[in-house]
């Protein structure tokens, strides 16, 4: 007598499938990862002067002259004062200047993370653009 | 009154939605990081600013580490190169206004920084900016 054998019956999936979701959480991971020091890195735009500072504007007040002593001197339109006082100086000189222009000399000793900081802190006290001079 | 059971059917198809997903990883990777490809691996500690822009744009790097070394995107040179190698990059068509941007650790002294920006112009850069690393402040 020929036995009748049971097929066994097919089964479904029944627990959801989480392939798709860890795989855009790790898409989103990744994209963090890769993008957030892009995200950190941003540019100053300067304009550099061909010349010196001597065939710039004649009246004293067409622009503001920066000129960066050193690490903790700088003179604002010929003014010496602190790094620390910079930004308040250069404030009040733009508010009233007529030109929002500012033009930056630095002494070739000054390490680069100070000029930056300085040209930072102009932008930053509402300079609309940075000249960069020459000796 | 006997009800009718559907039968569980099984997936007989491949599962592509892996290989989807992997793919689009690949494919958003290459996207992302195709712009830092054309930036030399030279080591650099940004300066930090606060004010940020001249940014997502096409541009032309010249790079200087805290040692000195000097790269135009990803070609290393000297400093006597740098000038011919950028006015040939600049009068490629489509170059003739892109911005230069200036990769120089915050270490090193202007007066190098102060020769560069004075050969980019001598190469005919017409548009310059430095590049910074974006401060982030807390409670902000």
């Amino acid at each position: 007598m020929a036995r009748s054998i049971r097929k066994p019956r097919p089964e479904g999936i029944h627990e959801p499938n989480l392939t798709p979701l860890i795989d855009v959480s790790l898409v989103l991971v990744v994209i963090l990862l890769v993008a957030t020091p892009m995200a950190l890195q941003s540019g100053i735009a300067i304009s550099k002067t061909a010349t010196s500072g001597r065939s710039g504007p004649t009246t004293p007040l067409a622009r503001v002259e920066i000129s960066i002593l050193d690490a903790d001197h700088v003179s604002v339109n010929r003014v010496v004062v602190d790094r620390a006082n910079l930004g308040p100086t250069l404030g009040a000189i733009l508010r009233a200047a007529p030109s929002r222009d500012v033009a930056v000399r630095c002494a070739d000793g000054v390490p680069h993370g100070v000029f930056v900081s300085v040209i930072d802190e102009a932008k930053a006290s509402g300079a609309a653009g940075i000249a960069v001079l020459g000796r | 009154m006997r009800r009718l059971v559907p039968h569980p059917t099984l997936i007989t198809r491949v599962n592509v939605t892996p290989l989807v997903d992997v793919a689009l990883v690949l494919v958003i990777i290459l996207l992302v990081t195709a712009p830092m490809l054309s930036v030399a691996d030279l080591p650099v500690d940004l300066p930090q600013a606060r004010t940020r822009e001249a940014e997502d744009e096409r541009n032309i790097s010249i790079t200087v580490s805290g040692d000195g070394e000097l790269a135009l995107d990803t070609e290393r040179l000297t400093g006597e190169a740098l000038e011919s190698r950028l006015a040939a990059r600049l009068a490629e068509p489509g170059n003739q206004n892109v911005l230069v941007v200036i990769r120089a650790d915050s270490g090193i002294p202007y007066g190098q920084v102060r020769e560069l920006l004075t050969h980019a112009r001598a190469a005919g850069a017409k548009r310059l900016a430095i590049a910074t690393r974006q401060k982030v402040e807390a409670g902000r």
